[in-house]
């Protein structure tokens, strides 16, 4: 598989799936095991308990990963107690997640462990950038794309998108869903001196003016701007917003008649929280979204067969797939040597 | 008392132990649970060890404090292990890794630490200890049970090694059954092997104890030496009879003051074991002079070094304050009320002659001034009667002529109109103390009302009031 090579340019790697059972575990793995020849030093983590709730609670149902021996990775005091595979402590961390305090181990053999990280993006930075301490070339980062964590995997350079029959058993659609995350990954970045300026601020809605000043809106949320639409441009068309955007915050600015000249500043691409269809509406008339945080996409992994047996045709996923992204795209299926036809009790060809 | 109470009655303390520069959070806990000490000897033998590495810092050898810093902050607070092994328990491999990362580190310390002439503070070899945990010799801090711990184990991990590999090849002719059984067994010898290390480790288990009590109380103490370097802090004597301050200042308010570029006045200030009152104009400093009084009485009492530039102190078995900023509403008591049980305290103390510090801040100032002056003087007869070390603000008049007098100088020049201003009083006030025997008390509460630049009709006519009287 070429986008091996791919992966080892950057420093961090995230593995996001776009829903449950798309495949990000059958993907994690496949990238683990080919990188397990690699000669650089591979380690792993994850974006908190993986936004899984239920797993916190029941405890089951996360996917064990397999790491091979040489390969550090991050876990949970709890998960590490859980693991299979016999491992060397390298660290132990002083604060604590959910499931206790953090383990760093290097695996002295190839099997299954169960992994969970720092919930925030400030600590998986941190987590990141320790990682060098044991010469570490790429950290490796299984990802959740959920509104309910805080985490955002857009923090590493580079990520892998998962995506699959879970998330719509309608190839048109699937393709058009994943579509619209890979031109919300593909966002510009704003400017690195802007960057750094807006990076420490952590809340409210900022203008930034022609001259470059910044103005403090004093509006908590886009939530709460019906009640603060006056103030939004008094002070300039480009706006930062810190939290979410939702489609009624873009359907306000499409109406604008300056809309040519708004332009929307956000920290990462999981902030937008807008619908396609508004989305598009939006930039259809002239408006701009940039990120502070921006994050490559180096390949999509399908996985053409829906938790509940449904399975599409993977061939023409592939192909429908390939058309409008334009990147590589693999089937996690095929990936790990498993037949598809095998996994399919109810094929339908559409 | 432990220091975690006190910060928590006294902000001045609860502010320096905030800015203290420690680096693990075991010596952040051992300093919390220090005990106020009663003995000048224990005190001594503290203010020996802050003493010995206050001159460190000041000399050449700084760099190598600063070495030692860096490697505190790898300590981690193992307590919860140490514990567990103490009670002859089996530990898990992260326990087992805290413990080996805890005694590496250490024994880094403790080589750090001999590079000097004299020990900073006796730390227990671990070596045993790392041997244990460190068969192969690597002195990583790094731990799982290593195959050399047996020769059996790492047959067994080998052969799993093997058949994992013949499974992945072939897996039709290889069943998981046997590596099953593989990984059960090695399971089962791991956890015997951690069983063995745990006996071994038993007896040292004291010592550990002790290694992570001193290390920590090494963290502390080079937190204590750099404040009292920081903010030019004293060692004070411990004094038998009298207390007394040269040049005594209140570290906080003087940190403010320097970041508005103003001077913080220091104070020179005598106390014997009677009472004491310190009359003033408002806005004079009394109630810093208290709240300093009540700091470095703690400070030392903890074994910290003291703000102020000499220092003679008298120890005392508890600090009594009345400064009258607690809130009173809460307890459903008007402030007059929640003085008064303040005052009872202090009283009782008096009688029994327990050696106590008591300070209080304009004492019935919420009642008439004529029932208020004849409290204050009641209350100064008690302590005077039993000797009690204890200082009272007041801006009553006709006090008790046997008590000793205090009075903060004040604006006691006269000024132009209009040359001083709320913005600049702090520079014309002069804050130093000065035996007083005038039975009256200064009179400036209206020239400072008016410099502040309340109403003029509250001044003219309030100076009516006072000259038709």
């Amino acid at each position: 598989m070429p986008f091996i090579k791919e992966i080892e340019k950057y420093r961090s790697l995230s593995i996001v799936g776009l829903e449950k059972n798309t495949g990000k575990t059958e993907c994690l793995n496949y990238v683990l095991s080919r990188l397990s020849g690699s000669t650089k030093q591979i380690a792993l983590t994850s974006i908190g308990i993986d936004g899984e709730n239920s797993d916190l609670v029941t405890q089951t149902h996360k996917p064990e990963i397999e790491v091979h021996e040489g390969m550090i990775f991050v876990t949970s005091e709890l998960h590490y107690q859980k693991k299979k595979v016999l491992a060397e402590i390298l660290d132990v961390s002083s604060q604590t997640t959910s499931l206790g305090r953090l383990v760093t181990a290097k695996a002295k053999s190839s099997d299954k462990v169960m992994i969970s990280g720092p919930a925030s993006n400030a600590a998986i930075k941190d987590l990141i950038s320790q990682m060098r301490n044991f010469n570490v070339d790429i950290t490796l980062v299984d990802g959740a794309l959920s509104r309910k964590s805080l985490g955002s995997p857009a923090v590493t350079d580079a990520m892998i998108l998962a995506t699959g029959a879970a998330l719509s058993a309608n190839i048109p659609q699937l393709v058009y869903k994943t579509n619209y995350t890979y031109d919300l990954i593909s966002l510009k970045a704003v400017g690195d001196e802007l960057k750094e300026r807006l990076l420490p601020i952590q809340k409210g809605i900022w203008t930034i003016s022609e001259e470059g000043e910044l103005f403090d809106l004093e509006i908590e949320s886009v939530l709460l701007i019906e009640k603060a639409k006056d103030k939004l441009f008094t002070q300039g068309n480009r706006i930062f917003v810190n939290g979410a955007i939702t489609d009624k915050f873009l359907n306000f600015l499409r109406i604008q008649k300056q809309i040519k000249e708004i332009e929307i500043i956000v920290r990462d691409f999981t902030r937008i929280f807008a619908s396609p269809e508004t989305y598009y509406a939006f930039i259809k008339r002239g408006g701009r979204i940039k990120v502070l945080q921006k994050t490559k996409l180096i390949a999509v992994c399908i996985n053409p067969v829906s938790p509940d047996g449904y399975c599409l045709n993977s061939d023409e996923l592939k192909q429908a797939m390939e058309e409008k992204l334009k990147l590589p795209i693999y089937n996690v299926r095929e990936l790990n040597g498993h037949l598809v036809e095998s996994k399919c009790d109810s094929r339908i060809d559409r | 008392m432990k220091l975690r109470t006190a910060i928590s009655q006294v902000k001045g303390l609860q502010h320096l132990v905030e800015s203290m520069q420690l680096q693990s959070s075991l010596g952040k806990r051992y300093l919390l649970d220090t005990f106020m000490m009663y003995q000048s000897n224990k005190i001594n033998q503290e203010l020996d060890l802050v003493n010995h590495i206050y001159s460190i810092l000041r000399g050449k050898n700084v760099g190598l404090i600063h070495k030692i810093q860096t490697k505190l902050m790898q300590v981690r607070d193992i307590k919860g292990s140490v514990k567990n092994i103490m009670s002859n328990l089996v530990l898990d491999d992260i326990e087992l890794f805290e413990i080996k990362s805890f005694a590496l580190v250490s024994d880094e310390i403790l080589k750090l630490q001999n590079e000097f002439e004299t020990t900073l503070i006796e730390i227990p070899d671990l070596n045993s200890i790392i041997s244990i945990l460190d068969p192969e010799n690597n002195r990583i801090p790094s731990f799982y049970i290593y195959d050399s711990y047996s020769s059996e184990l790492a047959g067994i991990r080998k052969e799993i090694k093997k058949l994992k590999t013949a499974i992945k090849a072939d897996p039709e002719r290889y069943t998981g059954q046997n590596l099953e059984a593989l990984l059960s067994q090695s399971e089962e010898i791991e956890a015997e092997v951690r069983g063995r290390i745990c006996e071994k480790l038993y007896p040292f288990a004291s010592e550990l104890e002790r290694a992570l009590n001193q290390v920590a109380h090494l963290d502390v103490i080079i937190a204590k030496a750099i404040l009292a370097n920081n903010f030019a802090f004293t060692r004070a004597h411990i004094s038998d009879s009298t207390t007394e301050y040269k040049a005594m200042f209140h570290p906080q308010i003087r940190e403010t003051l320097a970041l508005s570029n103003k001077k913080f006045q220091a104070i020179d200030i005598k106390l014997n074991h009677s009472v004491c009152f310190i009359t003033g104009a408002n806005m004079a400093g009394k109630t810093v002079i208290l709240k300093t009084l009540a700091l470095c009485q703690y400070l030392l009492q903890f074994g910290f070094f003291v703000p102020a530039q000499l220092a003679h102190i008298s120890l005392v078995h508890r600090i009594l304050v009345s400064v009258g900023d607690d809130q009173s509403e809460q307890n459903g008591l008007s402030s007059f009320a929640s003085e008064m049980v303040k005052i009872n305290e202090m009283v009782e103390a008096s009688i029994k002659k327990e050696n106590v510090l008591v300070l209080v801040d304009e004492l019935a100032r919420t009642t008439n001034p004529t029932e208020g002056r004849a409290i204050v003087n009641a209350v100064a007869e008690i302590f005077n009667e039993n000797q009690t070390l204890s200082v009272v603000t007041t801006h009553y008049s006709n006090l008790n002529s046997d008590c000793r007098k205090l009075r903060v100088k004040g604006l006691d020049k006269d000024f132009k109109a209009g040359e001083i201003n709320r913005n600049n009083i702090n520079d014309y006030m002069d804050y130093s103390l000065i035996e007083d025997d005038d039975l009256k008390v200064p009179h400036e509460a209206l020239r400072i009302a008016g410099i502040l630049g309340i109403n003029q009709q509250i001044i003219e006519k309030a100076n009516n009031n006072l000259l038709n009287k």
